[in-house]
């Protein structure tokens, strides 16, 4: 059971439920897409680990996983 | 329409998402015929040009190609630019009509700029590009039903090949016509609340102004003092909860017009589907980190060699167009004005030419095919420990060819601030204009014989000098990025577009607008500096002029040159006390003051300062008068340790004035060319003077 998008094993999905981390950073990532109730993948981990690859409303944007760790998910 | 008054064509505005065929589309409607413009205060660049005879538009046109961006919250400066054009801060006013391009095969997130251009509420067109990738993927759109959800025109492109640019022209030619009907998707997104202080504001601008509140940046949106106040009334938390309301209304109002043209949210990316594939190979953590570092040297490769010859014939043509000049008009000061000064300097620019081409070729190549995003992706891990993006680290490569095309290649850093901090790195990266010094000094006064293991001495010194300009450079970008300009380490939050063949003229304009705007900006500096420098380094003349034809053996101390008699010969004696700490003497002195104009430079100033034409290839006799130099104690005057204290000035001062020009360029204020230039002399002064004394008080 997830708690955060960081949590996700590669090619397991998720619904977000809350971005948290307040100011830019949450804006941010709303605008790109990761808003409450959708679902994302974790495509792939890049070779040193870090950062993290999704698939979210189409498109494939990459995080940190500090990053990843502001958006709160489910499993579908 | 026209805010200007005297200009009567209608201005159009083209907005887009990153990667979605906009500049393709702005060069097929311009023809490629276009001049940069520049907002104030930042240094993200728009272009603009008139659409082309051969679309037969109705009436005059132009076109502003905004920066891509995937929003218009003003929170990078890209985004700023496109926020203040639409709201009419750019010359000549708002535009009348704003174009948006849109990848058809990826409208779950493109939609969220058109959502955002519908509460702008200025006439609105969508350009439905890449119809034909959308239909490849098995996702074609429906224009028409996008059309009537939205209220405004949609017209299907392929920018690619010019389809559906004639239907656009012709579109935009209508404009007055009762097209537009946006007020039903206004009224939905208006139907968010704003805080009481805001109201009365125009909606779509206070939307935009509290969402900028929210992320920090109000200072990029050019708030009015009465907008600033409003917001400052407004308590943090609601000012974070209303925006990231918006933000999801906005969303909410994108699914609505997906399921109303009967597409899904996006759940799928079938436009990836193939480049997911190649990524299985690209960013594989063992193939994907070797074509990493394949792609990257032959990036080096490419400004560090290929640009050599090139290079050479640039310089060749200078050396003959000046030896005919001073053939033509015989001995004299004009000649040598002309010659030394203006020609000279104009070889100092040109000389960059072909390496400044080349990066952004390259930088243009990678972009266009998505590959930038994957090699930041891989090297993020180890840039973001600097506190740096990924995309910081080609610029920061490319300063060991040459810092002036690496600074140029900062633009791609979307952070004002840490674009700074980049750029006050580059110049640590040892540059190829620092070799031909290195390999003077280390083969004049170091044992060519002497071994250390399997490495030869000189070989591992020249590795050492390397290692301590990178080293540097890494703790200086540290050490800014915790001080004057402290910022968090930038999110990385970057989309991995889908791999494409790139659009080679597009890349090709791109290289010839960059490189053209080095040799008008930056290019004028440098050739006045040149001049000022020539000067310097010439006058006054002695009373009779130091003949030393053919003086192959060493100059005796007692001898003057003419470059010693010269104002900068002057100043290198005075500044004689402040040398001798780092074991340096007035000839080093003025040598220092000459590679000013380039470091390279150097080695022919040292030549002059003992009466040797110096020749680039062969500095065998600079290098036996080197040796062989003897102070008044016959003593010799350069010791293997001063060569290497002198070499560590080298590594560390930033002796080139083009680097100075470009900064200056690039930040617009001579404020960080300034910090720059003094912080790197003193550490160099300091480090030079460290490594002399501390060897010598060991005995060496």
């Amino acid at each position: 059971m997830p708690s955060s998008l960081a949590d996700l094993r590669p090619g397991a999905r998720a619904r977000v439920t809350a971005v948290e981390g307040g100011g830019g950073l949450t804006l941010r990532l709303l605008e790109m897409g990761f808003v409450p109730g959708t679902v994302v993948a974790l495509v792939k981990v890049a070779p040193f680990g870090d950062p993290l690859e999704f698939q979210v409303r189409g498109c494939h944007i990459s995080l940190r996983a500090a990053e990843a760790r502001c958006i709160r998910a489910v499993s579908t | 329409m026209s805010g200007g008054g005297h200009d009567a064509a209608l201005r159009v505005a083209l907005a887009g998402n990153p990667n979605v065929g906009k500049t393709s589309l702005f060069n097929e409607l311009t023809g490629a015929r276009h001049k940069v413009g520049n907002y104030a205060g930042v240094t993200v660049e728009t272009r603009e040009g008139a659409v082309a005879a051969r679309w037969q538009p109705v009436r005059a046109i132009t076109v502003i190609d905004l920066p891509g961006t995937y929003s218009l919250t003003p929170m990078s400066e890209d985004e700023a630019v496109a926020f203040r054009c639409l709201h009419g801060e750019g010359e000549g006013g708002p535009p009348g009509l704003v174009v948006l391009v849109i990848d058809a095969a990826n409208l779950a997130r493109n939609l969220y700029l058109a959502v955002q251009l519908c509460e702008l509420g200025r006439p609105l067109i969508i350009a439905l590009n890449m119809m034909d990738v959308a239909a490849a993927a098995g996702v074609p759109v429906d224009a028409a039903a996008l059309s009537r959800c939205l209220g405004v025109p949609v017209i299907p492109t392929v920018a690619r090949t010019g389809e559906g640019v004639a239907a656009l022209v012709k579109c935009i030619g209508s404009f007055g016509h009762e097209l537009w009907d946006m007020s039903e998707v206004r009224a939905r997104l208006f139907a968010s609340e704003l805080p009481a202080a805001m109201v009365g504001h125009e909606p779509a601008r206070a939307r935009w102004l509290l969402a900028a509140q929210a992320g920090g940046t109000l200072e990029l949106t050019g708030a009015s003092a009465a907008e600033r106040a409003a917001l400052a009334g407004v308590p943090e938390a609601q000012v974070e909860e209303m925006a990231a309301a918006q933000v999801i209304a906005r969303y909410a109002e994108v699914d609505r017009v997906l399921a109303a043209i009967g597409h899904g949210a996006g759940d799928r990316a079938p436009a990836m589907d193939r480049s997911a594939r190649i990524d299985r190979v690209l960013t594989h953590r063992v193939w994907g980190l070797l074509i990493f570092l394949l792609v990257m040297a032959g990036l080096f490769q490419s400004i560090f060699s290929w640009a050599e010859p090139l290079m050479g014939v640039i310089e060749g043509v200078i050396a003959w167009l000046s030896g005919h000049v001073k053939e033509a008009l015989g001995p004299g000061l004009f000649t040598d004005l002309l010659s030394e000064g203006v020609i000279a300097g104009v070889g100092n620019v040109l000389v960059f030419v072909p390496q400044i081409a080349l990066l952004f070729l390259f930088i243009g190549l990678l972009e266009d095919t998505g590959y930038m995003a994957r090699a930041a992706f891989l090297i993020d891990r180890l840039m973001a420990r600097v506190g740096l993006h990924g995309k910081a680290f080609v610029p920061l490569l490319s300063g060991y060819a040459c810092a002036i095309p690496a600074i140029l290649g900062t633009r791609t850093i979307s952070s004002f601030r840490d674009r700074l901090v980049t750029i006050m790195m580059i110049p640590f990266m040892s540059c190829s204009a620092r070799l031909p010094v290195y390999v003077l000094l280390i083969s004049a006064l170091f044992d060519a014989d002497a071994t250390v293991g399997p490495f030869s001495q000189a070989s591992l010194i020249l590795l050492l000098m390397y290692a301590l300009s990178t080293v540097s450079a890494l703790a200086v970008g540290a050490i800014y990025k915790r001080t004057i300009l402290k910022s968090p380490t930038p999110p990385l939050v970057l989309e991995l577009p889908p791999y494409r063949l790139p659009r080679v003229r597009n890349t090709l304009l791109q290289v010839y607008d960059r490189t053209a705007d080095f040799v008008r900006d930056a290019g004028t500096v440098i050739l006045a500096m040149t001049v000022v420098l020539w000067a310097l380094l010439s006058f006054p003349k002695p009373p009779e002029p130091a003949v030393q034809v053919d003086a192959i053996e060493v100059t005796s101390p007692e001898q003057v040159s003419a470059i010693e008699y010269s104002v900068g010969g002057r100043v290198g004696k005075a500044m004689e006390p402040v040398l001798t700490p780092m074991g340096q003497d007035f000839r080093m002195g003025i040598a220092i003051l000459g590679s000013f104009s380039a470091r390279e430079v150097f080695v022919s100033t040292l030549g002059l300062v003992y009466g040797i034409e110096a020749d680039d290839e062969d500095n065998v006799p600079l290098r036996k008068a080197l040796k062989e130099a003897q102070g008044p104690d016959g003593r010799p005057r350069y010791s293997p340790l001063s060569a290497l204290a002198l070499m560590v000035f080298f590594v560390y001062a930033c002796q080139c004035m083009s680097t100075l020009a470009v900064v200056r360029r690039e930040t617009r204020s001579w404020r960080w060319p300034a910090l720059m230039f003094v912080s790197m002399t003193v550490l160099a002064y300091v480090m030079a003077v460290l490594v002399f004394q501390i060897g010598r008080a060991l005995g060496y």
